[in-house]
């Protein structure tokens, strides 16, 4: 580490192009920055194919009659599978989230422990969370010809699977709260600890969907899914902003992490 | 203040100097940037909660009626106590009467676990009356306000405990951790007292 610390110190050369070359080659942050990147990168994609090919989000309807769903299918037919294509091509993308959340566990003055519950959970989070949905509304797009009533089964699995199971995420989120509060390193402002709870609290808010059909607690109602999603946005944009903050603060030690020059 | 002040960490010290804010609130302004977003987020449900009471009062009236003002009106009493309590030992803290303070805090925990179980109570009533929260979108509200509050009731437990932790050990004593603590607290109380003003008293 110590010679690619001294390379570090070497002088960027100018243009776009010279400086990503230069950063590949000396900067000693290369692979925290290409997983900030890639998170970022996954962020906007999962944007773009969930909000805007696939138009599951904002959900639907989950009161819809046979006919309605079957005309959903057909109007999203390419959007949906397109969109999921994409998905499901990119899904691995998410390892570099947990690997760099993991990272800033490691970073703490906590256990490892901390860092591999983490990974594991949300890794396994990603199946019910995204990929079972993906799964399942790509079958009901595939043959928008198929019996309607397979075609509201797919629907409701679908989207059940994408709202409802979001209390698989909330250990994971428990686990980097209190990695946060006892860390003595100062990886994390603590205010940040404390907004997890906001984060966890939702993952309860979102679990009357499998019982209500309509409302505010439905899986499009507007307290289920409009709060728990703008709760969302604000908790991962500030993560987002605050593991480039620790990135940037870095110094490969394991005492506190030095604020930004 | 000068033995606990000392006896708070060479980095918990640092951290305090450096933490913007501090020094302008009672306890961590990390907390209070949780209570205002926390307070954000209850805002949104009670604003949604009203909207759907404007779409239908009549069955919200009716079915308020199903209420019982009594409880309400005692676990309101229990908040309130426990809060005072929280305050007493802020105070208690302050004038370095820590066994006092501990006492306060102990006190607090059981109006909070008093609450609970009243809560528990009511809940457990309602549904031998056959109202779920699948009944009407009244008690939609009912149980979900109720119940995200109890949630935040439990967690209150946990962050209660550890102000009696760091009383009960001069080497852990902080002020800044029992005023926010008490903040906490605070919020809790606060925000029941709106969700009982909304869905118990509001005709």
């Amino acid at each position: 580490m110590s010679a690619a610390v001294a390379d570090h110190t070497r002088a960027r050369p100018s243009g776009f192009l010279g400086r990503i070359a230069w950063h590949w080659r000396h900067d000693p942050k290369i692979e925290l920055w290409i997983c900030w990147w890639v998170m970022v990168s996954f962020y906007q994609l999962f944007g773009i194919v969930f909000v805007l090919m696939t138009r599951v989000m904002p959900p639907p309807r989950p009161d819809w009659d046979q006919a309605r769903i079957v005309q959903w299918f057909s109007d999203n037919h390419t959007g949906l599978l397109v969109g999921f294509g994409i998905i499901f091509l990119v899904a691995g993308m998410t390892a570099s989230s947990n690997a760099i959340i993991g990272y800033s566990m490691r970073r703490m003055s906590v256990s490892r422990a901390f860092a591999y519950s983490y990974i594991a959970i949300y890794s396994l989070s990603a199946i019910p969370g995204m990929l079972f949905a993906g799964i399942l509304l790509s079958v009901g797009a595939m043959r928008p010809d198929r019996d309607p009533r397979l075609l509201a089964w797919l629907y409701d699995a679908g989207f059940l699977t994408f709202v409802g199971t979001m209390g698989v995420f909330l250990i994971g989120t428990l686990v980097w709260m209190i990695a946060i509060l006892i860390d003595k390193n100062r990886v994390f402002p603590r205010w940040f600890g404390y907004l997890n709870i906001c984060n966890l609290l939702t993952e309860f808010v979102v679990a009357p969907c499998w019982i209500m059909k309509t409302g505010a607690f439905a899986w499009n109602g507007s307290i289920a899914f409009w709060v728990d999603t703008g709760v969302f946005v604000v908790y991962t944009t500030a993560f987002i902003v605050l593991l480039r903050r620790m990135v940037i603060r870095e110094d490969f030690g394991d005492g506190p992490l030095p604020d930004p020059s | 203040m000068t033995s606990p002040a000392a006896s708070i960490s060479s980095r918990e010290a640092g951290t305090v100097a450096r933490r913007p804010g501090a020094g302008v609130v009672l306890g961590e302004p990390d907390m209070w940037a949780f209570v205002l977003f926390e307070c954000l987020i209850f805002a949104s449900y009670f604003i949604i909660y009203m909207l759907y009471r404007m779409a239908d009062p009549e069955l919200f009236l009716r079915s308020q009626e199903h209420l019982s003002q009594d409880l309400g009106v005692a676990n309101t009493l229990i908040m309130l106590t426990s809060s005072w309590l929280m305050a007493r030992c802020v105070q208690a803290a302050r004038e370095k009467k820590f066994e006092i303070a501990s006492r306060q805090v102990v006190l607090t925990l059981t109006c909070g676990v008093a609450f609970v179980a009243l809560k528990v109570t009511e809940w457990s009533m309602k549904l031998r009356e056959g109202l779920g929260f699948s009944t009407n979108e009244f008690f939609w509200f009912y149980y979900f306000l109720t119940g995200i509050h109890v949630l935040h009731v439990l967690i209150g437990f946990v962050v209660l405990a550890v102000v009696v932790h760091q009383l009960r050990s001069p080497e852990r004593r902080s002020q800044e951790i029992v005023e926010t603590g008490a903040t906490y607290w605070h919020m809790v109380d606060f925000l029941w007292v709106m969700i009982f003003a909304l869905v118990y008293v509001m005709r």
